[in-house]
């Protein structure tokens, strides 16, 4: 380490209180596509691109430690969300494309990453294969130098403001799981791909169902090795249950510290509940922190999976609490930044990136090592 | 208590499912956060369904039963407070939508934007607002019904009422009848997405990590409904108090399982669910929420500790 921790924080501290956009993320499309891309390119400006990026690609290469330090800040400066259309290309499309890709795709895409030009979404989910990613069923067929994919994918986070896509497709109807997919860049503005927003009870058009017809990809837009997007895609899941909630986890326990500081001492209940949930961010904290720690290199192993559920839970009774706190109707609550946003778009916490029913599976067979349910 | 319906009760009933059957149906393709019914709302009214507590014969369990069935339609109308709280006040039969707020006055209140009376209930009395000439600011909310809040009372006519508890215990057995409402509505939807959705190669029902919290689901929903009808049969402090904190305590967890099982659908506008999920939300606030219906519960059952 190049300097101490202390002196690593106070200058995160100070350009962050520097740099941290005033307003807040707008809600949806072409604006909050130019926020994102403005703020990313600030923290490539700043030298904070790419953070947990090896230096050779471009990143900045922290230690575990460091990226530890780095989101408390981040959070302390009430930075714009981590979890938002920056979040696929940043911490899916980025490292799957570092540990997995050629070195054209990692010379091309990783820049534009890092530079705030491009963003990416994911497109794994089907209707009918949410859960059970093995089942799915959009088409690739090898076509010369291309393949047509042919299908449907849906719950694509900003598919509508996306120049770029990691797709997964079934290219040998043939086979097994393991050998049936491939993992695909997907430019968003090839002929044939149609994004319709879906309106979700939270207010905002965060999803989109995304339809392919003919849709002609590139052979050489192919990660990991044609027929081989399994093992590619595995990479790309065990990063969303590891290290990327770091910077959620730890806004969400600033949150709760914020709340018990707007608790009256008239409401004892309210207090008792607040401390609990302090206590139990705590934990959450401790876990991840933990977990991040033993993942310093390679990636991360099954108990990502205790993380994403705890941390997932704990989001929820986190803004249910806000909610009894303020008001359902306060101006807390109220609008697209109020609690009553976030406690809706908190049902999606427990079912987006692997359903919680799908964390404690994990849990039980590959954490405790029991017996396989039946599926 | 009998637990089944007699022959009036059962009338009731039909009548209000032949009345509901020319509303049922909220325009498919629309997706927005609530539907509020007006038109089935004038039609209710002048049905008399909403005036029954106030017919010889009938009472407050009828206006519950009533309750509880509305709340099970997709759209949303006021029907708790005129059905139950209305027939306690002063004023003719008729004057409504009444909007219901508790502590200050300017508080954000469902159906506000749409009433004719707002009742202000405060700790040892409660104010009967007319609101002809007010000004009421509209409030944007999630949650399903629509808000607002007055700008003041200056100019208003207000009266002072002195029956307070009695205001409370009503109010307290109107949300408990229509959250069990939602509770009902919201698992149906959800108990037919888990017999036809398929994973793994199986109906997600056949799935006991689902069964079994469904079938706690189920529990919490049959007995947010019997302890509403049983508070409002009684129409007794504990039983009121009882009916609305456990059917408040329980709705998080209801509403989180729901939607669980429902999947990333079960998030969106197009799923109907969200329409008494949202609703749940708000009624799980009223009247300070599950921990003050159990310290009154507390309080009616065992006295001052």
């Amino acid at each position: 380490m190049s300097e101490s921790i202390d002196i690593f924080r106070q200058r995160a501290r100070t350009w962050l209180e520097a740099n941290v956009p005033s307003e807040k993320t707008p809600l949806e499309g072409a604006p909050l596509r130019d926020y994102v891309l403005a703020w990313q390119q600030a923290q490539a400006r700043g030298g904070w691109a790419g953070l947990a990026w090896p230096r050779q690609h471009g990143g900045c290469g922290l230690s575990v430690l460091e990226l530890i330090v780095w989101f408390e800040e981040y959070a302390r400066a009430k930075a714009p969300p981590v979890l938002d259309a920056s979040f696929v290309g940043l911490n899916h499309a980025g490292p799957t494309l570092i540990a997995c890709g050629t070195e054209e795709q990692k010379a091309f895409h990783l820049p534009q990453l890092l530079e705030g030009r491009a963003i990416w979404c994911q497109g794994f989910s089907e209707p009918g294969s949410g859960s059970d990613l093995a089942s799915l069923r959009t088409r690739g067929v090898v076509d010369g130098d291309h393949l047509v994919v042919n299908g449907q994918k849906i719950w694509t986070s900003f598919a509508d403001i996306a120049d770029w896509q990691e797709l997964l497709v079934r290219t040998d109807p043939d086979a097994k799981t393991s050998g049936a997919l491939s993992w695909v860049i997907c430019p968003m503005d090839t002929p044939g791909i149609t994004v319709r927003p879906i309106q979700t009870m939270a207010g905002a058009h965060k999803y989109c169902e995304v339809f392919y017809d003919d849709v002609r990809i590139p052979l050489s837009n192919v990660v990991g090795g044609l027929h081989n997007g399994w093992a590619t895609a595995m990479a790309t899941l065990g990063f969303e249950r590891g290290t990327a909630s770091l910077g959620i986890i730890i806004a969400n326990a600033l949150k709760v510290d914020e709340m018990l500081g707007d608790c009256p001492t008239s409401r004892p209940q309210m207090r008792a509940r607040l401390a609990q949930l302090c206590v139990d961010a705590a934990a959450v904290r401790a876990m991840a922190y933990r977990l991040a720690l033993d993942s310093e290199e390679g990636v991360p192993d099954a108990r990502g999976s205790m993380v994403r559920l705890a941390f997932a839970e704990l989001a929820q009774r986190i803004s249910a609490a806000a909610i009894d706190l303020y008001g359902v109707a306060s101006p807390q609550v109220a609008g697209h930044h109020g609690w009553g946003h976030e406690y809706l778009d908190a049902f999606s916490e427990t079912i987006a990136g692997g359903t919680a029913e799908i964390q404690r599976n994990i849990i039980g067979e590959r954490v405790l090592g029991l017996p396989r349910g039946p599926r | 208590m009998n637990y089944e319906l007699n022959g009036d009760q059962a009338g009731i009933l039909a009548g209000l499912d032949q009345l509901l059957a020319a509303h049922a149906e909220v325009a498919s393709g629309e997706a927005e956060n609530y539907f509020h019914g007006a038109r089935l709302d004038a039609a209710l009214a002048e049905a008399g369904f909403l005036d029954i507590d106030r017919i010889d014969g009938f009472g407050s369990l009828d206006a519950a039963l009533v309750v509880e069935r509305l709340a099970r339609l997709p759209q949303v109308v006021e029907a708790g407070a005129s059905a139950l709280i209305a027939p306690l006040l002063p004023s003719e039969p008729g004057i409504r939508p009444l909007a219901l707020v508790s502590g200050e006055a300017n508080r954000p209140a469902r159906f506000l934007p749409v009433a004719k009376q707002l009742l202000v209930l405060r700790d040892g009395d409660a104010l009967l607002v007319s609101l002809d000439g007010s000004t009421i600011e509209p409030v944007e909310s999630l949650m399903a019904y629509p808000y607002g809040k007055l700008s003041s009372l200056d100019g208003l006519t207000v009266q002072s009422l002195d029956n307070a508890a009695d205001i409370r215990r009503r109010w307290r057995i109107a949300l408990a009848a229509e959250a069990a409402g939602c509770m009902a509505a919201a698992l149906e939807i959800v108990i037919e997405h888990v017999r036809t959705r398929q994973a793994f190669g199986r109906p997600l029902g056949a799935f006991q990590a689902i069964q079994h919290r469904l079938a706690m689901a189920e529990e919490t929903a049959q007995s947010a409904k019997w302890l509403a009808f049983r508070a409002a049969w009684s129409d007794g402090e504990a039983d009121a108090a009882i009916a609305a904190g456990f059917v408040q305590e329980r709705i998080a967890r209801f509403t989180y399982d729901l939607h669980q099982f429902s999947g990333a659908m079960g998030l969106t506008l197009e799923f109907p669910l969200h329409l008494w999920t949202y609703r749940l939300r708000a009624l799980a606030g009223e009247l300070g929420g599950a921990s003050t219906q159990a310290r009154a519960a507390a309080q009616a059952v065992w006295g001052a500790a």
